[in-house]
This record gives C-alpha cells, sequence and structure tokens, in this order.
C-alpha cells in the first residue's frame, strides 16, 4: 500500500542539500569517469593509450582544470538558488503552519494577541507623552544652551524662600549689565491684552526683551525681528509681532499683514513681523508678542520691586552650566546691594539663581505624574510580557508530544526552533498590529485630553512650550514594546520547547499529553506569582489615587458652586481712573442684579479652587512687633460686600462687609475660621487689629467677621484666609460671580450684554460656570486617577488569565490522582476548596510581595494624594479584598471541573 | 557539424527517453544515431546536464558501467519528459517552417 504523506510532512523528511566538497567530489569524479570512458572506447577502436588520452581531453572542448572550475561554479551557483528557494518555501510553509496552529486556539491567541496589543500599545502611548513633554529637545535653536535665571528669596516664617522669583525690570538691567557669560539675555512677561481692532477680545500676550527671538533662535516667517536698540529706546514706535497661530485665525494669513496696525489697549501697533507655525512663546499660549520697552503705559519699568518677569538667556560658547549658574549666584547679591528691600529685608538677602531651561520646561506636578504614569505603564508591559510567556511556557508543554512526533519523523530541531520562532513572531506582529492602534487611540485620548497643563501651574514655570496636545505616535516607543514582549515570549516558548526536544522522544510519545514536563509548571506558577505581585503594586497606587480623588470631590470646598455663573472683567488700565473704578463696578453690580433670575452678585479678585489670589504676611498689631521672618503667611483675597451671600460662604460671626466700607472710611478685614482658629486660639478674634503685607493695608486693619473656610487650592485643605473689602482696595481685574435660581450657563449672553451696556471698553472673558471651574480644578487628578485605575485593572485582567491558566492546567494534569480521590470518597466540596486553596496560596504569596513593594513604590505619590497617606490602610484592605475576589473567580472554574471529574473515565484514561 | 543553440538539452533529453544512461554513453549515442554528423563538445553536454538537474529535468544517481566502472546515470524525471515533449515538438515545427523557406523557388508573379 503507498504510503501517502501531506507534503509538509514529506519536507521534514528531506535529506539535507549536499556539501560543497561533496558536490565538487562528485563532479571530478563525474568528468575522471567520462574520460576514461572515451580513452577505453578509443583504446577499443585500436588507438594507442596516449593517443587515446589526448584525444579524449581534445574532445572535451577546453582544458581539464577550466572544465572543471566552470561545472564547479555552475554547481555553486544552483545550489545557492537551491538553497534559498528552500529557505523560502520553508518560510512560507512555517507561516502557514504557525498561522493554523494560531487560528485552531483561538482563545490563546485572542489572549496573547490582546495582552500584547494592550501592553504595547499602552507603554507607546504614554512613552510618546514622556518624550513630548519630557525628553525630546526643546524647539529652539541649540537649546542646551539656553538657561532660565530667577531671584530667590530667604527663609522665612519656618518656610523654604523660593527660588523661582521672576525680576523687576530694574534688577534685571542691573544683572545684565553686570554679567559677562550669557551672549544674550531678555525677559519676558506673561499678560492678557485687549484688541479693538475687529472684535473686541482678550488675547493672551507676552511683553518680551527686544532679543527675545534672537535668544530664543526663532526667526520670524513673515517681516522683521525686533531692533535690539528697541530695550534703550522707550519712546520707540510702538510694534508687535503676530504668533502664526493669531495671524492664521485673526487675519485669515493676510499676506500684506507686514506694516498694518493692531489696536492694543486703545493704542496702535505695527505690525512688524510673523512668528513660525507652533511658536507661542515660552509660555506655550502667547499670540501676540510687544517689546516691555513700549509697552501700553509701559506699567512699573521703574520700580525695582515689581517683579513680573521671567529672565531666558542663551550662554556664550564655552561657558558650562555650572560656571553660568555661579557666576548668576555672585551676581544676585549686586542686584540686591543695588535695591535691598526695606520691608522685606530683616537682613536676610534675596540673591539670583539659574537652571536650564530644559528643567523647567514643564510645570514640576505634571512631570511627576507622568513619570508616575511612565512608571506604571512599564508595570502593565511587565505584566503583559509575563503573561504571553506564562501562555508560551503552558502550549509549550502541551506540545511536548507534537515535537516529539516530528523528531521521531526526522526534523532537525533547527527547523523546529524556525518554526517555534515564525510562531512568536507572528503572534508578535498579529499583537503589534493591534497595539500600534491602541497607541494610536492612547496617544489621540491623551492629545485631547489635555489635564489642565497650561492652568495655575504654568504661571508659576513660565515655560508651558510644550503640552500634551503637540503628542504624538512614537516609533521608537512601539517598536521597544514589540520587541520586548516579542523576546519574553520567545524566549518562554522556545527554551521549555527546546527542552522537550531534548527529552526521550519515546517517552514523551508514549505518556501523552497528560505527562507534562513539572519544571515548567513551576515556572508558571513562579510567573502567575510575578503577575500578581506586579498588579499589587499598580492597584495599590491607583486604589491610593481613587481614594483622593475621592476625598478631593467629597470634601466640601466650603462655597455652594451651583447656579453660580463667573466671568473675568478687566477694565483697561489708563482707561478709567483707579478711583472711580468702585463706581463702575458698583453699576455692573447693580445691573447685573436687576437680571431677571439673577438672585444675588459680586465681585472677588479670584475665584476659590484656582490657585489663590495672592499669599502675604500679617502682623498682629496689639503685640510687640515680631522678626519678619516670623510673621505668618496668609492668603489674600479682595471681594465685594455681598461676595460671601453670592457663594454660600457662612459668616461665623461678627459682620460682613456693607458699602460704607469704603475708601477714607476705618480699615477693615475678615478672615476664615481657619485663620481665626490658628492666630486666635482663644476665640477673641472680632476687634483684632492687623496689618496685611498687600493692598495698602500693612497700616493696620480691624478684624470685623469670621467667614467659613473655602478651599483655595484644588489639591490642599483651606488655610488661613483674608479678605480685604474691594472699595477700600480697588483693582481694574476681578471676577463677577452671578447666582442664579436656573441655568447658570444659560446666563452668559445676558450678563455679557450687560456688562457691555455699562463698560463697552471693558473686555469679558472666560465666561465659566463655577461648577466648571470646580471640574478643572480636579482635572489633573482625575486624569492621572483614570489612568492609573486603568492600568491597574488592566493589571488585575492579565494576573486573572494568568491565574485561571495555571490553575486549568494544575487540574487537568492531575485528572488521575482527583479521580482516586473521589473514588476513596472525597465529596465535590473538598476537590473544590482544595483547588481554589492552591490558587489563592498563590494568589497570597504575589500579594505578600506586591504589598511590600508597594509600599515602597507608592512613595512617590505622597505629594500627589489630598488628605492621604500612601500607607493608607482602608485601601490597602481593600485591594486585597479584590484581588482575593478575582483570584476565587478565577480558580473556581478550575475547581469546579475538577469537582465533576468522574473516577471511572479518569483512571481509564491514558 | 556543431549543434544548433538549443537543441543539445532536446537531444540529450531524447535520449535519455529510452533507458538511464550516463554522460559518454549519451554522446556516443547522438553521435552514432546522427552517423556521426552531429558532434557534442564533451563539455558542453557535461554542462548541460548538470544544468538540467538543477531544473529537475534529470535526476542522477552513482552506478556501475558493464565494464565495473562508477558513472553517474542520468534519468528524465516526469518534468523532464514533459518539457521534452513540448520542447521537441516547438523544434520539429521550426525547423519545418525553416525547410520550407530555404526549399522555396522563385514563381511567377
Amino acid at each position: 500500500m503507498p504510503f501517502s504523506m501531506r507534503p509538509g510532512v514529506a519536507r521534514l523528511f528531506r535529506l539535507p542539500l549536499r556539501s560543497r566538497t561533496a558536490i565538487h567530489a562528485d563532479i571530478d569524479e563525474e568528468l575522471e569517469a567520462f574520460i576514461a570512458s572515451r580513452v577505453e572506447d578509443l583504446v577499443a577502436r585500436g588507438v594507442s593509450a596516449d593517443a587515446a588520452r589526448a584525444e579524449a581531453l581534445r574532445r572535451l572542448g577546453a582544458s581539464l582544470e577550466s572544465v572543471r572550475d566552470q561545472l564547479h561554479h555552475s554547481a555553486e551557483v544552483r545550489e545557492r538558488q537551491m538553497r534559498i528557494r528552500d529557505y523560502w518555501d520553508d518560510f512560507l510553509q512555517d507561516v502557514r503552519y504557525a498561522t493554523r496552529g494560531l487560528l485552531r486556539r483561538p482563545a490563546f491567541t485572542a489572549v496573547a494577541v490582546l495582552t500584547l496589543a494592550i501592553g504595547i500599545g499602552a507603554t507607546t502611548s504614554i512613552f510618546s507623552a514622556v518624550n513630548t513633554l519630557i525628553l525630546r529637545r526643546l524647539p529652539y535653536a541649540a537649546p542646551d544652551e539656553l538657561m532660565t535665571m530667577s531671584l530667590t528669596t530667604p527663609d522665612a516664617g519656618g518656610r523654604k524662600g523660593r527660588n523661582d522669583m521672576v525680576w523687576s525690570y530694574p534688577k534685571f538691567t542691573v544683572f545684565r549689565d553686570a554679567q559677562s557669560v550669557f551672549s544674550s539675555l531678555a525677559v519676558y512677561s506673561i499678560q492678557q491684552i485687549t484688541t479693538t481692532s475687529g472684535d473686541i477680545e482678550r488675547l493672551s500676550m507676552e511683553f518680551v526683551g527686544a532679543t527675545y527671538l534672537r535668544t530664543l533662535g526663532v526667526a520670524p516667517i513673515r517681516g522683521r525681528d525686533f531692533d535690539p536698540r528697541l530695550d534703550e529706546h522707550a519712546d520707540a514706535e510702538k510694534q508687535a509681532i503676530l504668533s502664526d497661530r493669531l495671524w492664521q485665525r485673526r487675519y485669515n494669513a493676510d499676506p500684506t499683514i507686514i506694516g498694518k496696525t493692531i489696536n492694543l489697549n486703545r493704542e496702535p501697533y505695527t505690525i512688524v513681523g510673523v512668528t513660525p507655525a507652533g511658536f507661542t512663546g515660552l509660555s506655550g499660549q502667547s499670540e501676540i508678542f510687544i517689546p516691555v520697552t513700549t509697552r501700553p503705559g509701559k506699567g512699573d519699568l521703574d520700580e525695582a520691586q515689581s517683579h513680573e518677569f521671567f529672565l531666558v538667556g542663551r550662554r556664550k560658547p564655552g561657558v558650562s552650566a555650572a560656571a553660568a549658574t555661579a557666576a548668576v549666584r555672585v551676581l544676585g547679591g549686586r542686584v540686591y546691594s543695588a535695591f535691598p528691600d526695606g520691608r522685606f529685608g530683616n537682613g536676610a538677602a534675596w540673591g539670583a539663581t539659574a537652571r536650564p531651561l530644559d528643567d523647567v520646561r514643564i510645570a514640576p506636578l505634571v512631570r511627576r505624574s507622568l513619570l508616575i504614569l511612565f512608571g506604571a505603564v512599564g508595570f502593565v508591559l511587565l505584566i503583559a510580557c509575563v503573561n504571553v510567556a506564562n501562555l508560551q511556557l503552558g502550549r509549550a508543554s502541551t506540545r511536548r508530544r507534537e515535537i516529539a512526533v516530528r523528531l521521531a519523523i526526522g526534523a532537525g530541531r533547527g527547523r523546529l526552533v524556525r518554526l517555534l520562532l515564525t510562531e512568536s513572531m507572528l503572534l508578535a506582529l498579529a499583537g503589534g498590529i493591534a497595539g500600534l492602534f491602541v497607541a494610536f487611540l492612547g496617544v489621540h485620548a491623551l492629545s485631547t485630553l489635555n489635564p489642565a497643563v497650561t492652568s495655575r501651574v504654568a504661571r508659576f514655570t513660565g515655560v508651558g512650550s510644550v503640552t500634551l496636545s503637540l503628542v504624538s505616535l512614537d516609533w521608537s516607543a512601539l517598536v521597544f514594546a514589540l520587541g520586548l514582549t516579542a523576546v519574553v515570549g520567545l524566549v518562554f516558548g522556545l527554551v521549555p520547547a527546546l527542552g522537550a526536544t531534548r527529552t526521550s522522544v519515546t517517552s514523551a510519545i508514549k505518556d501523552g499529553p497528560s505527562a507534562r514536563g513539572s519544571g515548567s509548571t513551576t515556572w508558571r506558577r513562579i510567573l502567575v506569582v510575578a503577575e500578581v505581585s506586579l498588579a499589587m503594586v499598580l492597584l495599590a497606587g491607583s486604589g491610593l489615587m481613587i481614594r483622593s480623588l475621592s476625598k478631593l470631590l467629597s470634601t466640601d470646598a466650603g462655597f455652594d458652586s451651583r447656579g453660580v455663573l463667573t466671568a473675568r472683567l478687566s477694565v483697561t488700565p489708563g482707561a478709567i481712573p483707579r478711583d472711580s473704578m468702585p463706581l463702575l463696578y458698583a453699576q455692573i453690580v447693580d445691573r447685573l442684579r436687576a437680571l431677571p433670575g439673577v438672585t444675588d452678585a459680586s465681585l472677588a479678585a479670584c475665584a476659590p479652587l484656582s490657585g489663590g489670589c495672592n499669599g502675604t504676611k500679617i502682623e498682629f498689631k496689639d503685640q510687640a512687633p515680631a522678626d519678619f521672618s516670623q510673621q505668618p503667611n496668609v492668603g489674600v483675597s479682595w471681594v465685594t460686600p455681598t461676595w460671601f451671600n453670592t457663594m454660600r460662604i457662612p459668616l461665623k460671626s461678627g459682620r460682613a462687609f456693607t458699602t460704607a466700607d469704603r475708601v477714607g472710611a476705618a480699615k477693615v478685614v475678615i478672615v476664615n475660621e481657619s485663620a481665626a482658629r490658628t492666630f486666635w486660639p482663644d476665640g477673641h478674634v472680632l476687634g483684632r487689629r492687623i496689618g496685611v503685607g498687600q493692598g495698602g493695608f500693612s497700616d493696620g486693619a480691624e478684624v470685623i467677621g469670621v467667614v467659613g473656610d473655602i478651599r483655595q487650592f484644588a489639591d490642599s485643605v483651606a488655610k488661613p484666609d483674608v479678605f480685604l473689602p474691594y472699595m477700600q482696595s480697588p483693582s481694574g481685574r476681578m471676577i463677577i460671580f452671578v447666582r442664579t435660581a436656573g441655568d447658570a450657563a444659560a446666563l452668559g449672553s445676558d450678563l455679557r450684554r450687560a456688562v457691555h451696556d455699562v463698560a463697552p471698553s471693558a473686555p469679558m472673558y472666560d465666561v465659566q460656570t463655577m461648577s466648571a471651574r470646580v471640574a478643572s480644578s480636579t482635572a489633573q487628578a482625575r486624569f492621572s486617577a483614570a489612568l492609573l485605575a486603568l492600568f491597574a485593572t488592566t493589571a488585575l485582567s492579565l494576573a486573572v488569565i494568568g491565574l485561571y491558566g495555571v490553575m486549568s492546567l494544575a487540574v487537568s494534569s492531575r485528572t488521575r490522582e482527583i479521580g482516586i480521590l473521589i473514588a476513596l470518597g472525597a465529596d465535590q466540596g473538598r476537590v473544590r476548596r482544595s483547588v481554589v486553596g492552591e490558587g489563592l496560596g498563590l494568589v497570597a504569596v504575589g500579594a505578600v510581595i506586591g504589598i511590600g513593594g508597594a509600599l515602597v513604590c507608592t512613595r512617590v505619590l505622597r505629594t500627589m494624594l489630598f488628605d492621604l497617606t500612601p500607607t493608607d490602610p482602608v485601601t490597602y484592605v481593600g485591594i486585597v479584598a479584590l484581588l482575593a475576589a478575582a483570584a476565587t473567580a478565577a480558580s473556581w472554574i478550575p475547581a469546579r471541573r475538577a469537582a465533576r471529574v468522574d473516577p471511572v473515565i479518569a483512571l481509564r484514561a491514558d | 557539424m556543431a549543434l544548433l543553440k538549443g537543441t543539445l538539452d532536446v537531444l540529450v533529453l531524447k535520449t535519455l527517453s529510452w533507458t538511464p544512461m550516463h554522460a559518454f554513453e549519451i554522446t556516443s549515442w547522438i553521435e552514432e544515431k546522427s552517423s556521426g554528423r552531429l558532434v557534442v563538445e564533451d563539455a558542453a553536454l557535461l554542462q548541460a546536464l548538470h544544468r538540467m538537474e538543477g531544473r529537475k529535468l534529470v535526476a542522477a544517481e552513482w552506478g556501475v558501467t558493464k565494464n565495473g566502472r562508477r558513472a553517474r546515470y542520468y534519468r528524465l524525471t516526469t518534468t523532464g519528459r514533459s518539457y521534452f515533449r513540448a520542447e521537441s515538438e516547438r523544434l520539429v515545427d521550426h525547423f519545418d517552417a525553416l525547410t520550407s523557406v530555404l526549399s522555396a523557388r522563385k514563381t511567377a508573379s
């Protein structure tokens, strides 16, 4: 009977191709035999032996050597082609075979591909963000040479001094004229300005030194840069450079823009240039740049104590960052001695310091949370690797028999390795493609999520030039993650499989699929423990973040945001004298009160939960003058009389401000409960006199009331606050608060019209409901918590899948043992309990290791947690319970299968 | 007379279609059948055999001649047989056409 085989199998039988020497020997022998035959033939016809040989060689057509070489050469070429063809055939065949194999186990393939996709996709998206925001070079010429300089304040009141103070213009000029380590320096200050050319609009802008763009190495794409001499000529023509964004947005990319004028704060500015696309200044939000010396009203350029400028500089070639920093420190002393500060002085001197611009490119909080997320996603990738390894290991052990059969029918080990390799690569490829998709979604989500990166934090750091909206897919990260998972999968698939090829072929075939390498089972247990402990760390991190977030959301902010609409209002400086501002604002408030549906309206300098207004020191006038450093810090805000009422902030004692508390009347302040409790523990608060370091209240004012605490900062509990009556300390920039009985958001157009009627030149902007402000104040926390929770869920799912796989295998490989147990009278409950118990045992080991790891790792979260320590026991109890529940569920299915084993069948098997 | 280009392969395959032979037998057989009119250059024959072996038209195996000498015997494979049929038909057709052209007489037009 003819023995027919599938082509793939027959192929494995094929003898290896002949070696080079064998081929040459064959040719040589054939050639020799050929000539011998001819000689023999000729001799038989009566030719002499010598003549016959000569004739044979002549008939060859060429010399013996050249014929031989030619034959050798063409044989080698043919051999090479055959090898390539064979290799390619083998490859195609491996691909076909591996594809079939993978498709035959859809569950295994789906889980593996999904695991890879999640690991690769998540890592790639987070790494893309990290790369853009933290690692990639800043988009300026030779960014390593750029540094930012700031003033430093001495430690005071038990608090460390600041090392990121901005400069006043006079201090800057002293520094500029004395320094010799920078080739170029420029101040910049982030402001808002009103344009009245066309639609009235409030623009984000930067007042800059004339050499600002030159320092950064950015050249205008249209027009020209500012003349550097502008820094010296305060009376020069007013000029502006537009950002590409504003040029596109407001001027529709008008090619004749250069030379036109734009009205800013009622003054005409000549447009001299347009910056390249994507450049929005170091603030990351500027739409227009104006030389600081030509700005409206010139502001306080002569005021040595009016600190508002960031300072950026480019080091001279050959000057190291350390040398520049040292030089700046020395100069800090000179700047201070030029302008010693009487009020803040007290002997402790201010200084100056410098940092590479790269160090302050992103707000520390964002940097921190990104790095934490990056760490977390690294754990996810690790777990994904472990899971793939686990899956491959499980597969390798069930394949032992298949491999043994293949070896028995003559397949080489190399050939088998190639087959397994192809399979791993196919799996990795599928995972990579799916991962690319996940990464694409992830990056898209990240770039649109933008967790308030530019809100309050940007104000303190200055550099917001890199934002999440710039994040794009990072291919190197994709390849790295793909490679890592593929290699890990490969190692764990190959090593046991090759181990199988080393064992006795006959025993592997005879024993059948139930005899599995106990070694690989041990390995799988170790991997599950590793998975569980990694997942535990992530669970702890996300558990803490979620609990912190829920505390944050549930903690009473101290006011009622429902039904409140807010808007910023800015009266153009110079348009109205400072003294008549209260009147104007009173008119606006009256007008707003008259709107239908509005129950109350008022003004305050800042909105709660937005990072506070200002901070200052207070001194107690009824006590001996304390050293400046001993004076307590407070938050300070300016409010109109009914603001507490509008925000429903309770008055605890005393009275609120009234319209009688105006300029000229006795100065009064209101404090919050925290301040009252902290400063006057005896309860005698009303009637005390305090000096407040801002708003002209340093001479002393009477405390007339105590109000409930409100949280000024999104990420901390209430701190001592002092409120000043707006009517006694007016300013041009305020926030309108309007309370309505109905829908606050619907009030916007009424509000706009009312304000326009009273003050047509005052732009109103940033119109938001108070609820929206509250929501955006927790955006960063929600962003981190959501991503961490996502990662932790993924990690837990992967760990549970791993556990399920191991327990299933453990049960099926012990069917016989379980059968005997049941035959001997063990009841189903006992069998189930023993399987679940084994699963939980593994989890318990993993959990203990994981908790240890978590206690170490979650320390990095400390500063990000609201009113919570990283060792919060509630969180840990919660995640252990969650893990135990998940592990029980994962073991339950195999346990049920074990309990249903029919002893008769189990014992008859094999 | 030297061989026309492209005909050697077909001649060799034809030879092998009778029985497996070694290289010298092949050249002797062609000479004999053509009464010495076709002379195959030995080097060319060996090259052709090896080339056709690479293309799997013929297969080779070591055997022993009637004189007790070891020799490489070539036989036609299935592929070789169908290749030979197609090629020889094409060749015959070609010569047929050639013959009619060359033997054409001038006719009155």
